[in-house]
């Protein structure tokens, strides 16, 4: 059995050995030390750059970029630069975004072929939004209407980064990644929806999007390390109860249980950690307005990463179709009903909204320093998209796609790159370039790419 | 029975065709199924015998592992623990197919859905066992040294309420071990940890049942008479087992049907029962919509923040009133003219309610000559299938199809325009610029299906309001079903009180639910079996639960492939 015996007893013993031996005790400050410098270094050392996936629903206002129907209103494009390269001069919807540089890729859409059958696979938002985080379908089985499930066929990128082999290597922080969110508003309230990060098929991380249990989560950590390690070691017990019943079980189920044999495996890693060398914030405010909790998210995000506490993040804004009720903006309806209803003007001003929201944590990450006295921001990356190119008619074409941040000096900054029907894939291979990771090829099912953002990849 | 039930999703089927597969009885092969047993006739009676149910063939799916859903969870630490729990958090539930119980079988728990129940099963065994009084009480006796007599006993006693059977002598042996080892010299808390621990264990946090070889029929499996006690006491007290359950299965009293039907009669008896029927229902009825409900006051004066709570609350007192107070034909929710008001909702029902606050619910008449009747007139229906600012006919007419009568209403075609006219100021009502949209015939199909129903409830308002006026335009609210002209709401009402495809639904969702999964074209007999039991029985609730207890189809598994 994998998960009990030899293996894993001779890896706790070593660990514990290892914190007999001192090496765990370091006194503070001890991470420059343990961590060396990142920016130029950061490679050498192993360190692979930061990486979030930033989510908001409902892409953007349309345009004639979108098709022929979204063009008859004659709605200009907001989003587009109309220069290509670097020092593009920013949009209107770009704006908010513009001091921290970012680089977009304009002019892709999903690839992934729409099987006939069941119905409904060619849906923008579940298309749109599968491709944009997973390069591939959503899964067939399951997408049954009315359920309406909406499920992932494989890890969503920041999922995928953060099991990586090629990311983390044995340096493993305390979280392999966080899952943050701010809206809790969900299209439906059946079939997920409420998630934008995936393991795989119906496996869903679902984001914490109360400040309080965030706070508790990364900074309200028993110091009591024998108590740490009673229930360190119970877990032995509780695996060995789970391996019988792996037995035991068909094979749909022992995927299921095999997964949570691996998370127990991670929080047993978790509890023989020592208490984390970070300087708690403030217990967090509660905010029901989407720009001050985002703050409050982001304060808190940024501290955990600073103190190496995770590298990896995805933070959903608003849920994929959100229905939240933008009202501070004078929109009496959710998200989805004013897209559907055609409402451009009331779309336009909701996605500014988002764009400055974005700009509020992009900020938190540009202003503070990592270990190496470097900002997150300048050895991290920041993928941000959407489900769809634009919600009145649920059209994938022009699906956004932003790349925020140096990655260590693997991105170039402020470029805008265009390819008109180009493979939305190519971020995914830009992405995964960037931290890191060899990737030959990306995206499935009719999506496959080998080529990345050539002006944006340094 | 076999070939009416066929008949009518053969129907269903028809009038679905024009815009995809009718799926109504999960997965795609029941519409063959349907045909090949009205065609055959095999072997089902004519009079709808209720009694023995072997006089029908069906083939049982295989096991599914449920996790416990948060509300079983908690409620499995009180029925272990005692009550006085400090609150935990733990992953929230799913509900693919309305049910929590299939999301339950379907997702996988999350890392963090791990680290909560971690840390929830340490924070109940430390509340607990830093009480000495508590502590006493739960184990029975006073351990002198770790793992010795007393732990002994306790670990056997505790695990078989946990694990819902006898711990093997394994298990027996790994936790005794446990709270031996972490004992740190103090035999407490190695109980502790042990309890805390156990309550980690896929055997507590899933329900195992696995079933056995059954004596009678080679080719499946039946569950355990453990196995029977967890299932009934999670269908009808939504928790754990009771010692005497448990009792009663370590006697094999849960293997036929004589034992079954006392024992769930016992459960259904007990009030347990009452939140167990409300939870169902609150699922079937989709009621978790009403969570994010949000209406402009300046618009809706009537609505208020606490007013979708209230909605809930009419529609789980209507439950208990019909299920466990009257014992009454359950389609009779759809056409009563009973409901239950607190002061909110008799304003936005127009009534005088004397006794009813804000928090006190009364029973009310509802005028014979009134707008209202059924639930699909009360005001949680009509908001959750309403927008923020506009009415929706389609998912209210859908919610009758798919709801209440369970036929299945089919995505609409891709990169179809699926936006409505705006209102152009041309002094339309929203039914006259729906009515336009349908001129497209991609579109046609499926919302002659959905609309008709759908338009019935024009007189009620987004928030369920009555009104006579829609944009400053008189209100057309007639409509049909599959036909039948309908002058508005109360026709509706008086024909789904009646209609035995309601009861017939009622049965599908409740085998989901007991389930946790769809219903397999295997077992499309059995179901119409229940179906035949069920109106044979006057279509009463309570009857419907000890039945599906002690049926073939609750009781067989089939074997994994």
């Amino acid at each position: 059995m994998k998960f009990i015996g030899g293996k894993r007893l001779n890896r706790r013993t070593l660990l514990r050995g290892a914190a007999a031996g001192g090496l765990v005790s370091l006194a503070l400050p001890p991470l420059e030390a343990m961590f060396g410098s990142r920016g130029a270094l950061a490679k050498a050392d192993g360190l692979p750059p930061m990486f979030g996936l930033f989510y908001w629903a409902n892409g953007m206002p349309w345009h004639a970029g979108h098709g022929a129907l979204q063009g008859e209103g004659a709605h200009p494009d907001l989003w587009t630069p109309s220069q290509v390269g670097p020092d593009y001069t920013p949009t209107e919807l770009l704006a908010p975004l513009a001091p921290y540089s970012p680089s977009v890729a304009t002019g892709l859409e999903p690839h992934t072929d729409i099987p006939p059958d069941p119905p409904g696979q060619g849906d923008g938002h579940m298309r749109g939004f599968m491709v944009a985080t997973t390069g591939d379908r959503i899964r067939p089985r399951g997408f049954d209407h009315p359920s309406h499930t909406l499920t992932a066929l494989r890890p969503t990128m920041d999922q995928y980064v953060a099991k990586h082999d090629a990311y983390y290597g044995s340096a493993i922080p305390r979280f392999r990644s966080l899952q943050l969110g701010v809206s809790t508003a969900r299209f439906h309230d059946y079939g997920h929806w409420n998630a934008i990060s995936y393991n795989g098929p119906d496996s869903l991380n679902l984001p914490v999007s109360d400040p309080a249990q965030l706070y508790n989560l990364l900074f309200d950590v028993p110091d009591d390390a024998s108590t740490l390690e009673r229930r360190a070691n119970l877990l032995d017990a509780v695996i060995e109860d789970a391996a019988d019943l792996r037995a035991k079980l068909g094979a749909a189920d022992k995927v299921r249980l095999d997964a949570h044999l691996a998370h127990l495996d991670e929080i047993q890693r978790r509890l023989e950690l020592a208490a984390a060398p970070c300087d708690a914030p403030l217990f967090p405010a509660q905010s029901e307005d989407l720009h001050v909790k985002t703050g409050i998210m982001a304060d808190m995000l940024a501290v955990a990463l600073s103190c190496d506490l995770t590298r990896v993040f995805s933070f959903m804004l608003t849920s994929p179709a959100t229905t939240h009720v933008f009202s501070n903006l004078g929109v009496p309806d959710g998200m989805h009903k004013t897209c559907h209803d055609g409402e451009w003007e009331r779309v336009r001003a909701i996605t500014q909204y988002q764009m400055e929201a974005f700009a509020i944590l992009l900020d938190r990450l540009s202003t503070t320093l990592d270990p190496t006295g470097a900002s997150l921001l300048d050895n991290g990356l920041v993928f941000g998209t959407s489900e769809y190119g634009e919600g009145w008619q649920h059209g994938t074409k022009e699906l956004p796609a932003l790349l925020v941040g140096g990655a260590c000096g693997a991105v170039n900054r402020g470029v805008h790159v265009r390819e008109p029907d180009g493979n939305f894939s190519k971020v995914h291979v830009t992405t995964l370039r960037a931290l890191g990771i060899d990737t030959d090829s990306y995206g499935f099912n009719g999506g496959e790419t080998t080529e990345h953002l050539t002006g944006i990849l340094a | 029975m076999l070939a009416k039930r066929a008949w009518l999703w053969l129907l269903a089927g028809v009038l679905t065709s024009a815009c995809g597969n009718d799926n109504a009885r999960g997965g795609g092969g029941e519409t063959d199924g349907g045909s090949d047993g009205s065609d055959g006739d095999s072997g089902s009676d004519e009079d709808g015998s209720s009694g023995d149910g072997d006089s029908f063939e069906f083939d049982p799916a295989p096991a599914v592992l449920p996790r416990l859903t948060a509300l079983q969870y908690r409620n499995s630490l009180e029925a272990l623990l005692g009550e006085g729990l400090p609150v935990v958090a733990v992953e929230p539930d799913t509900n693919p197919y309305l049910f929590f119980s299939i999301g339950a079988t379907s997702t996988t728990l999350s890392e963090f859905g791990v680290q909560m129940y971690e840390e929830a099963a340490e924070s109940v065994s430390a509340a607990v066992f830093e009480d000495e009084t508590r502590r006493v009480d739960l184990v029975g006796c006073t351990p002198s040294a770790p793992g010795d007599a007393c732990v002994e006993a306790f670990i056997a006693s505790f695990g078989r309420r946990a694990f819902r059977r006898p711990l093997s002598g394994v298990e027996q042996a790994r936790w005794l071990g446990a709270a031996t080892d972490l004992a740190d010299g103090d035999p407490w808390l190695g109980v502790q940890m042990a309890v805390a621990g156990m309550l980690q264990s896929p055997y507590f946090l899933y329900r195992v049942e696995l079933g056995e070889p059954d004596p009678d029929d080679a080719s499946r499996l039946r569950y355990t008479s453990f196995d029977m006690a967890s299932r009934m006491s999670f269908l009808l007290w939504n928790t754990t087992p009771d010692d005497a359950l448990l009792d009663a299965a370590e006697a094999g009293e849960l293997l036929d049907d004589e034992g079954l039907v006392a024992h769930a009669e016992r459960l259904v008896e007990d009030p347990r029962a009452r939140g167990a029927a409300q939870d169902f229902f609150a699922q079937y009825f989709d009621l978790g919509r009403l969570d994010g409900v949000t209406r402009d006051p300046s618009v809706y004066p009537l609505f208020s923040d606490t007013l979708p709570e209230a909605m809930r609350n009419e529609a789980m007192l209507l439950v208990d009133d019909f299920v466990f107070r009257r014992d009454a034909d359950i389609r009779g929710l759809y056409s009563t003219r009973t409901t239950f008001v607190n002061d909110g909702l008799a304003a936005l029902y127009g009534l005088e309610a004397p006794g009813a606050t804000s928090v006190a619910f009364v029973p009310v008449e509802l005028p014979e000559d009134g707008p209202r009747a059924g639930m699909l007139t009360f005001s949680a229906f009509l908001t959750m299938n309403a927008h923020e600012t506009e009415n929706s006919p389609t998912l209210r007419g859908k919610y009758v199809r798919e709801r209440v009568l369970c036929q299945p209403v089919p995505p609409p075609p891709d990169d179809v325009d699926t936006s409505i006219p705006a209102d152009t100021g041309e002094g339309k009502t929203l039914r006259e610029r729906l009515e336009a949209h349908r001129e497209n015939p991609e579109c046609a199909a499926c919302h002659a299906f959905i609309d008709p129903p759908g338009f019935l409830f024009e007189n009620f308002d987004p928030v369920g309001s009555y009104r006579t006026l829609d944009n400053g335009y008189p209100i057309d609210a007639s409509g049909d079903l599959d036909g039948e002209a309908l002058a508005d709401a109360r026709g509706l009402a008086d024909l789904l009180g009646q209609d035995s495809r309601v009861g017939q639904c009622i049965v599908t969702q409740l085998f989901r639910h007991s389930t946790g999964r769809l219903e397999e074209a295997s077992e499309l007999a059995a179901l119409v079996d229940l179906d035949a039991q069920f109106e044979a029985r006057g279509y009463r609730f309570r009857e419907l639960l000890t039945m599906l207890v002690a049926h073939p189809s609750f009781r067989t598994v089939g074997v994994a492939q």
